[in-house]
């Protein structure tokens, strides 16, 4: 038997699918048709020029499936929960949500949790635009069981966990999405972490929409503690109406190979938008952060902060697009992308890419690569402090900064110890 | 305490002290004096153990053991505390984080049990009125924007939370206006005890106006060429290094 290309597999898979009510069944297959018309990106493309996606995926996924069956058992996902009564807690098992698994705790008036249907047809795929990306084209073919979730104006602000449980006893795909509709004035807290069965190569195609509308507030928190037989491909995009407040921080710790698309389209006056992130990696991991902000109207602010710890072979790239078109006069925004080299062997690619049409803007970017400042490491020498200790307080306060903005304790708590266990 | 015999160093091939001999007993205060460039700073830094500097002869006794086959913690830990010329930023770690963290790393070495948060507070309290040091400075990330005399205040601060046995402050009157000076200079003084000594780096006599030496070298060249007490420090001053210079321009 001839052996399948990944994008036969795909066709394969969505062929496959069933169930898909007929509106919704028309954008999966649109979705299709354009993830079909891209393609998986090309070797000489400069959106993954650091990440050989394609041949990576080729490699790792010759035979590749949607688990059917799950080993997580109910008490074992109810013992993940964060300990926070108050608060939502979201299951999806191989990317698919689980109402009867999950735990909502929020009234219905405040906040809808549903699983998305064609009553979203004209938001979903079009929060922003990802036309150009095939993976989220290649989601929007085949996520089944995506998760609807819209925070009306007097929303309760508790916080929403939402926990990804996958099987991965065979090389396994899944394709969860997520899409928020935070409407005028509310406020959202979302936090994602994901649990791994099993040692095969599994692979994510993830993708989270946003639509933030006026003056509401989406904090969105992800935690990718992968074991190093995952492979992601993940998206954020979001849209911000005017006087809106979004933020995303990406933490990873781990995995084969994590890419993370980033977007944010501003698109009203007085917004923030803010993307933070950290990779503490090692081994054989590779951890590429492709980013934009798009400002298209005036008096807005957006602000990124990426910082990279990366030791034995592992790879951090970093991209980081800021778009101020000439309408967007009175634009702030600013970005920065810190790296420490702790290995010979170990590398960083950082590119910052400014486009600006507009006259009246305060824009800035700078990168740094580099090691541990030896005269830093000296003076906490000369007061007493081992060589290894020194390194590990600068380094887990290198890491720390960028917690900053992770409001729920809880989830602050567990990612320092990360931080710690690794750096410390 | 401390025994320097014919020590040589340099610093990427050059050499940078050519023989030096000092001895340091406890209960002594020593200045060494000499124009920019004369081995001053490096002295101090081959004491504390700074990796950049080989020593490529002579040898440093320090209790009676050879300081030179020390780490640089080794060295803090059996007493020694360096007072930089230029404290060093370190963004994210709090000064009151790091002290904890040194302080117990040197208690434990010593076979001590860690201090616990009440005892550690307790402890700092009592020292930050030494130098007249504020709390808040404390919580802050280390010498992070910290003004010129902030930085030394924290470094006399450190040095009484650590208890060495031998000091070197190394030009710690640098960037201070005569307040911070006196300030700087009260603290140092209150820490003297007749067990502990004192090595003063620096290039002007002011410093010794209140931290009173009972030994003044001059160093010039990366040797010591001449010694005397206190007194010197005020001829130097009169006369300025230039004198020194013509002395050992007509010697060679």
């Amino acid at each position: 038997m001839a052996e399948l290309t990944l994008t036969d597999q795909f066709t394969t898979i969505f062929e496959a699918k069933t169930g898909s009510k007929e509106g919704l069944s028309d954008f999966q297959k649109g979705s299709f048709e354009a993830f079909n018309t891209l393609g998986l990106p090309h070797r000489k493309s400069e959106a993954y020029k650091y990440t050989q996606i394609a041949r990576i995926l080729e490699k790792n996924f010759s035979e590749v499936s949607v688990p059917l069956e799950t080993s997580w058992d109910i008490a074992e996902i109810k013992e993940r929960f964060y300990p926070v009564n108050e608060a939502n807690h979201l299951v999806f098992i191989n990317g698919v949500w689980k109402s009867d698994l999950s735990e909502i705790k929020s009234d219905a008036n405040h906040l809808q949790i549903s699983v998305i249907s064609e009553s979203e047809l004209d938001l979903l795929g079009k929060v922003s635009n990802s036309s150009r990306d095939p993976f989220a084209q290649l989601n929007g073919a085949q996520f089944s069981g995506g998760l609807f979730f819209k925070a009306a104006r007097n929303s309760d602000n508790i916080p929403t966990f939402i926990y990804h449980f996958l099987d991965a006893e065979n090389t396994s795909i899944s394709f969860p999405r997520i899409l928020i509709d935070a409407e005028t004035g509310s406020q959202t807290r979302v936090y994602e972490k994901t649990f791994v069965n099993g040692d095969a190569a599994a692979l994510v195609i993830g993708m989270l929409e946003s639509k933030v509308e006026s003056n509401a507030s989406v904090r969105f928190t992800k935690l990718q503690q992968y074991p190093k037989n995952v492979y992601a491909v993940e998206g954020i995009y979001a849209s911000q109406d005017k006087d809106s407040r979004f933020h995303t921080n990406t933490f990873t710790f781990g995995g084969a190979v994590i890419r993370n698309n980033v977007v944010i389209d501003i698109d009203g006056e007085n917004c923030e938008g803010h993307m933070n992130g950290l990779y503490v990696i090692s081994g054989n991991t590779q951890v590429d952060n492709n980013t934009a902000v798009d400002h298209k109207q005036p008096h807005s602010f957006s602000n990124e902060l990426y910082k990279g710890v990366i030791d034995e072979n592992a790879r951090g790239v970093f991209n980081g697009k800021i778009y101020v078109r000439p309408e967007a006069q009175k634009t702030n925004a600013f970005q920065s992308n810190n790296n420490i080299i702790l290995s010979d062997s170990a590398t960083v690619n950082t590119k910052p890419q400014l486009e600006i049409w507009a006259d009246d803007v305060k824009c800035s970017h700078g990168c740094t690569t580099g090691q541990l400042d030896e005269d830093a490491i000296f003076y906490l020498r000369a007061r007493g402090i081992s060589k290894v200790r020194a390194k590990a307080l600068m380094l887990t306060a290198f890491a720390v900064e960028t917690l900053e903005e992770v409001k729920e304790e809880l989830v602050k708590d567990e990612i320092e110890s990360i931080i710690l266990n690794k750096l410390g | 305490m401390l025994k320097i015999e014919n020590l040589q160093a340099s610093i990427e091939d050059k050499e940078i002290l050519k023989g030096i001999n000092l001895e340091v007993k406890p209960g002594e205060v020593h200045a060494i004096m000499g124009p920019n460039g004369s081995g001053k700073s490096t002295l101090a830094s081959v004491l504390a153990g700074r990796e950049e500097y080989e020593v490529t002869g002579g040898s440093v006794s320090y209790m009676g053991k050879d300081l030179l086959e020390f780490a640089p913690e080794e060295r803090a830990r059996e007493g020694i505390f360096l007072a930089f010329q230029y404290p060093v930023e370190i963004p994210g770690v709090s000064t009151t984080n790091f002290l904890k963290t040194a302080v117990n790393q040197v208690r434990e070495s010593k076979g001590l049990k860690p201090l616990d948060a009440v005892s550690f507070l307790k402890e700092m309290k009592e020292k930050m009125k030494l130098v007249d040091i504020d709390q808040a400075l404390l919580s802050r990330a280390l010498n992070e924007g910290f003004s010129g005399g902030e930085k030394k205040r924290n470094e006399i601060f450190q040095m009484a939370m650590l208890e060495p046995k031998l000091s070197i402050l190394d030009e710690t009157d640098s960037g201070l206006d005569i307040d911070a000076l006196k300030i700087v200079a009260d603290g140092v003084n209150k820490l003297k005890s007749k067990d502990n000594a004192t090595i003063v780096v620096t290039h002007y006599q002011r410093l010794l106006d209140y931290i009173v030496p009972d030994f003044v070298h001059v160093l010039y060249k990366g040797k010591i060429v001449k010694s005397g007490d206190k007194n010197l420090a005020l001829e130097l001053e009169e006369k300025g290094y230039d004198w020194i210079k013509d002395e050992e321009g007509v010697e060679a």
